[in-house]
């Protein structure tokens, strides 16, 4: 297996600033998703989001990956606003999105077809990011042939092919055993460490979100929004149980499990009030009331 | 076995032996009707069922990723669909005449229309993780379909296509028997003209054999492969 110290030794662009400025998002009209968000993530900052399911943490990272567009307020990666995605903000997603029908390697090369790179070239690009996530080995194996941590060391490696400025990670190690997380998220540090990317990062796990972020934000429901951002000083490269991981695990997790009661008590009145003629009122968003 | 013993306890030219239609199978083969029907089938098989594959696959696609073409086109595909093809027979004789393309019509109908709507409901499937995910790389319009959607609606995609294979054989012997052409379908009403049932239990044999054949050599390893690599084989 791989180790930390296996320090990945490529230099590319480095990060560029992302922030969202008094961003709205709505699925459906009436009910906000995201309520007036502002964040700005430095460039070759390390953030992280943690809040609650359904807090809106994936519909930020599509927001900032241009997969959609906000009904109010801005989008920008480095000053310039976001019209739409683009290779240089790449995504890695919860769960398996690779390509099954392409091999490891063909699935690290098919960004770099998508924007013209030639043959040769891709090639070389793909045994090198695929020995950063110390799956040189495997290049020729197809996902289904890989465990849930190599996949998604090949999806890392493949977001890294085009050289993003901005990496936007939503739970990506979310499926995977505490060991395997534990590795992958050092070597998440290490590649930070070493390319000097801007990383935002979506976790559910608080103690994740510590040992990895410059700043950690915490996000609340419904509407879903920011609420408050703590900044972790801890040096890096850190140690996964470092002590002061746990004060600040501590302290918000306590803001968290403000939220989830919140939500427990709003769904049980739901729940009461949802017999008077079989439609689901939401006491929440009653108009003008919490947005 | 049980046919054997059934028809030499019938014994009547109406139910023939299996010894009797072997024996009309290789007639048939001898004096070159067989061989030659055989082509003609083949061929006009081959034809149709390239262009319906072709046509139903671009229908298919195009419905299930335009919302236009959907809401145009959508409910005639299901209602044509409904029907059996060979139904088009006469129309398609008024247009075109006692030709190949009169036949082609209903070769091509029948198979096109479940390869398209089969299509469809693969393209409806695919993971929008997996659009989303390329969309972020840069793929968009005409390279997400072919990079991204086609292959993976492919398991679908190969399921109709085997599906509109067995049916563009129905529709062709169907329209070979009622209309004088060659063919084999037509090998069966010469049997019938002849009183000859061995001859058009020999022909039925040769479809059968036909269908299989063809059936194995065109979808059997593409199945497994798909299969394989696509984890379908995998619960
Ligand atoms: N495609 C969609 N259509 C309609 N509503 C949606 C859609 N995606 C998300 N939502 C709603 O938007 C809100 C925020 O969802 P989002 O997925 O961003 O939350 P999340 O914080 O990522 O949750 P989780 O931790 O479960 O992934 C939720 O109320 C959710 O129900
Ligand atoms: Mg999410």
């Amino acid at each position: 297996m791989s180790s930390i110290t296996n320090t990945p030794a490529r230099t590319g662009r480095a990060g560029a600033s992302a922030t969202l400025a008094g961003v709205s998002f709505a699925f459906e009209a009436g009910r906000m998703a995201i309520a007036d968000a502002s964040l700005h993530v430095e460039a070759g900052e390390l953030v992280c989001l943690v809040g609650p399911s359904g807090s809106g943490k994936s519909t930020i990272l599509s927001l900032l990956a241009g997969l959609l567009a906000p009904v109010r307020g801005q989008v920008l990666e480095d000053g310039v606003p976001v019209r739409g995605p683009s290779p240089s903000r790449a995504v890695v997603f919860q769960e398996a999105a690779l390509f099954p029908w392409l091999s490891l390697r063909a699935n690290v090369e098919y960004p770099l077809s998508l924007s013209g790179v030639g043959r040769r070239e891709r090639a070389a690009r793909a045994t090198e990011l695929l020995r950063t996530v110390h799956l040189a080995r495997f290049a020729a194996s197809y996902p289904h042939e890989l465990s849930g941590g190599m996949r998604q060391r090949g999806a890392i490696a493949r977001a890294l092919a085009t050289d993003p400025k901005v990496l936007l990670m939503d739970e990506p190690f979310a499926a995977l055993d505490a060991q395997t997380r534990e590795i992958l998220q050092g070597e998440v540090e290490q590649i930070f460490l070493a390319t000097g990317k801007t990383i935002v990062f979506v976790t559910h796990n608080v103690r994740e979100a510590v040992r990895l972020g410059d700043r950690v934000v915490l996000m609340g429901t419904r509407p879903g929004r920011i609420l408050r951002t703590v900044a972790i000083a801890i040096e890096r490269p850190r140690a996964p149980n470092d002590e002061r991981v746990h004060a600040y695990v501590a302290e918000l997790s306590a803001g968290i499990r403000a939220e989830v009661e919140k939500i427990a008590r709003e769904e049980a009145d739901d729940a009461w009030v949802a017999p008077r003629g079989g439609v689901r009122v939401d006491p929440a968003f009653g108009v003008g009331d919490g947005i | 076995m049980a046919w054997a013993t059934a028809s030499s306890l019938a014994a009547t030219p109406l139910w023939p032996t299996p010894a009797g239609v072997a024996e009309a199978l290789v007639a048939a083969l001898r004096d070159g009707s067989l061989p030659r029907a055989l082509g003609t089938s083949v061929l006009r098989l081959a034809v149709g069922y390239a262009l319906a594959l072709a046509g139903g696959v671009a229908l298919g696609l195009a419905l299930g990723r335009s919302v236009l073409v959907k809401d145009l086109a959508g409910p005639l595909v299901l209602g044509l669909s409904a029907v059996p093809s060979i139904c088009w027979l006469p129309l398609s004789i008024l247009w075109f005449g006692l030709s190949e393309a009169a036949i082609q019509v209903v070769v091509v109908l029948g198979a096109l229309l479940p390869i398209a709507v089969a299509t469809e409901s693969a393209v409806r499937q695919v993971p929008p993780l997996w659009v989303r995910a390329a969309r972020t790389m840069g793929a968009s319009g005409l390279g997400l379909l072919y990079g991204v959607i086609v292959p993976a609606a492919l398991p679908g995609i190969v399921a109709g296509a085997k599906l509109g294979f067995t049916f563009a054989l129905r529709s062709l012997m169907a329209g070979e028997l009622l209309f004088v052409s060659g063919g084999l379908g037509q090998l069966l009403e010469t049997g019938r003209d002849l009183g000859d049932p061995a001859l058009v239990l020999a022909v039925v044999v040769t479809i059968v054999a036909l269908g299989r054949m063809l059936e194995l050599a065109l979808f059997r390893r593409l199945e497994r492969l798909v299969a394989r690599r696509w984890g379908t084989d995998r619960p």
